[in-house]
């Protein structure tokens, strides 16, 4: 993938496995499946004719919305996965993600106080992980998901080693 | 600190045995105190209903009564005994410690929690005391860690001076001034400089002309106009609770905001604050983490200013309580706000820190200003003057040697400062109308606090130049920062205090020559912890 405009100049992205995109396929399903099967509850009972409100455009037309919208996040998904991205550098790590609403985030290894790795099932079952990265600040919210389980493990201890290394205090 | 004392005893060559101190107990008196408000509600429970009844002009006691007293006496009693039985069980059981490296609390006789502070790490250290403790003498000792939420240790209520003697105790330790084995009645307080105080009326001032008068006005307006449109006059009623609750505001803020005093001492910034409540905190020397410097629009016709600052313990200004302790001043004239500025950043790393200040605070660039930077503050560029058709000229972010500065807000002036070893992390963010004008913001993650330092609409090569350069400024500051232990780096701002710097031990050898350390203020910020 080509580097996006806020990227830091000369940075060779690491990216996500691309079995990542499942992940998402999953969650995105069941978020949505539950979503419209809610939302069409009134054109259910419109058709069955037991509510007279809201009238029928009504009751078509939002679940309709939000279809086209899920089928739109669906389709963004693979690009998503994607567009995630890091880089260790010599005293940070960098963590890029997003195609619309972008964003390059730095965490210097010495701020990091602890290192989080994640597996929820779905992942378990393909083999991947999550990392996160806390700092002291709570805005500091760095995600590495849809990492390989191997490449989870040495980054933990990658990034703790060199944490140990830079700590500083506050 | 002992600095005249004993300064021998201290000196880092000569390693003193870790000798613990004392385990002490809180005032006695503490949890009636602190559970008066139960005490009263017992009070008011049975005191309601005779007061009741005689209002109704009956008996003083209930007819019924006479049988039952008896067993009531002795519920009554029962529940006192339990009461003051639990009171004094949880003065017996807590006790506190000051340590080498620690101070330790233990609580309950249930439910034990040893608790454990390391002194490195003290954030600030605060001495409240509530209307009822300060009637008694007493006061609260709190202390903070780098931990957001709960204060790491608490002790309520020791008498003032115990107080005081601990704070000064535990400030000298976390210093690296004392590391033998004294015990807190031989360390003095620091002694301490007054640098500023806000005068009643220019508080009562400046909470007239603040937003909430703003929103009071604009709501009573609307009130008036939709009660004379409907004519209906009971909308006022109505209006009743809501007048309370404002009321009640700007009591809050006038009771946290009087008699509004800030010191410089060695131990760090004082602040000294409230009517019936007081409240004295001790904001060690580059603990701050982000300065925020604010102007509402009416303040303008003053040139008033107040600031809040992120302190790592302090944590959300979601509560009263909280929004007062994050307050570094509450109202003051641009002098008190650059000589604040010094004291939190006694290096600001630029050659005249008072127009780069002035032009954060207040200026705004001229429009043709991509060409020629005026006050050195680096703007949105014009080319994105739709997305911020106000801010543009005003949104800007100007990077010294120690710290980077961030101006926004056309109406609302804000001016945010983060000192470079003070960053976490930072991201850049981008959404699509941002691209289409090409620009983006910069994010500094601080912690938690009132304070989120953004650097709004800069132009995409300035933020991406930015980011890789803050990074490295980040990464340079921290480098330098070798102990938590901030000893002799306030640069003194009265020759009281001055003289008690060259009396400090020496922790660091670069500070061998203490008036070194007075002259280069790169040396400095060296070892702001």
């Amino acid at each position: 993938m080509h580097t996006e405009a806020i990227d830091p100049p000369g940075v060779q992205w690491l990216r996500v496995s691309p079995k990542y995109v499942t992940v998402r396929l999953v969650e995105w399903a069941i978020g949505n499946v539950v979503m419209l099967a809610f939302l069409s509850l009134p054109l259910i009972f419109v058709l069955l004719g037991w509510w007279r409100w809201p009238p029928l455009w009504l009751a078509i037309t939002v679940p309709a919305v939000m279809l086209v919208l899920a089928l739109w996040r669906l389709v963004l998904i693979p690009r998503q996965v994607r567009a995630i991205g890091y880089a260790e550098r010599d005293d940070d790590l960098l963590i890029r993600r997003g195609i619309f609403f972008q964003r390059t985030m730095v965490v210097p290894y010495g701020r990091m106080q602890y290192v989080d790795v994640a597996v929820g099932p779905v992942e378990r079952s393909l083999g991947l992980c999550t990392l996160k990265l806390h700092t002291a600040s709570a805005g500091t919210n760095a995600q590495l998901p849809g990492l390989p389980s191997a490449e989870g493990a040495r980054l933990r201890e990658q990034l703790s080693a060199r944490g140990e290394a830079r700590l500083a205090g506050l | 600190m002992s600095l005249e004392s004993s300064p021998t005893e201290s000196l880092p060559g000569k390693p003193e045995p870790a000798v613990d101190g004392p385990w002490n107990r809180v005032h006695p008196a503490s949890p009636f105190v602190r559970g008066w408000v139960a005490l009263a509600a017992v009070g008011f429970f049975f005191g309601r209903d005779a007061f009741e009844r005689m209002l109704q002009g009956r008996d003083f006691l209930d007819p019924n009564l006479s049988g039952r007293v008896p067993w009531l006496l002795a519920g009554g009693a029962a529940v006192l005994l339990l009461t003051v039985g639990g009171f004094i069980l949880s003065w017996y059981f807590t006790r506190y410690q000051v340590a080498a490296g620690y101070v330790r609390v233990n609580t309950g006789f249930l439910f034990k929690q040893q608790r454990q502070a390391r002194l490195d790490r003290v954030q600030a250290i605060d001495i409240v005391q509530p209307l009822l403790a300060r009637i008694f003498g007493l006061a609260e000792l709190k202390f903070e860690v780098a931990d957001a939420g709960e204060s790491a240790v608490r002790l309520a209520y020791l008498p003032l001076d115990q107080a005081k003697q601990l704070r000064a105790t535990i400030l000298a330790r976390a210093a690296g001034a004392v590391s033998g084995p004294e015990t807190a009645e031989e360390i003095p307080e620091a002694p301490e400089h007054v640098v500023l105080s806000v005068p009643p009326s220019r508080l009562i001032g400046s909470l007239l002309l603040s937003e909430q008068t703003i929103g009071i006005l604009a709501g009573a307006a609307v009130v008036v106009v939709v009660s004379v449109l409907t004519q209906n006059q009971t909308l006022f009623l109505a209006l009743i609770p809501g007048v309370l609750g404002i009321g009640a505001a700007y009591w809050n803020s006038f009771n946290k905001g009087y008699n509004f005093t800030a010191a410089i001492s060695p131990d760090g910034i004082r602040l000294r604050y409230g009517l019936l409540d007081t409240q004295a905190q001790t904001l060690p020397p580059g603990r701050i983490q982000a300065l925020m410097v604010t102007q509402p629009p009416l303040w303008r016709i003053f040139g008033w200013y107040r600031m809040h600052v992120n302190v790592a313990g302090y944590g959300v200004s979601g509560s009263s309580e909280g929004a007062a302790r994050t307050m570094l001043l509450p109202v003051g004239m641009k002098s008190d706000v650059l000589r604040m500025m010094s004291l939190v950043l006694p290096d600001p790393g630029v050659e005249d820190p008072e127009r780069v200040f002035t032009a954060g605070l207040d200026g705004i660039s001229s429009v043709g200003a991509e060409s020629t930077p005026g006050d050195g503050f680096i703007t949105t560029p014009r080319r994105a003057r739709l997305l911020a058709p106000l801010g543009w000229r005003r949104n800007g972010f100007f990077a010294t040697r120690t710290a980077l500065l961030i101006r926004s807000g056309r109406w609302w002036h804000t001016l945010v400062m983060v000192p470079h070893q003070r960053t976490q992390s930072m991201a850049l963010h981008q959404g699509p109308w941002a691209r289409r004008f090409g620009v983006a913001d910069l994010v500094l993650h601080t912690t938690a606090g009132p304070v989120s330092p953004r650097v709004f609409q800069a132009g995409v090569e300035q933020a991406v130049e930015l980011f890789d350069q803050q990074a490295a400024r980040a990464r340079e500051a921290r480098k330098r920062q070798t102990s938590e232990q901030w000893l002799a780096q306030v640069a003194p701002q009265s020759p009281e205090v001055a003289a008690t710097i060259p009396a400090q031990p020496a922790q660091q050898q670069q500070l061998a020559d203490p008036t070194q350390a007075q002259t280069s203020p790169q040396q400095e910020d060296r070892h702001d912890g």
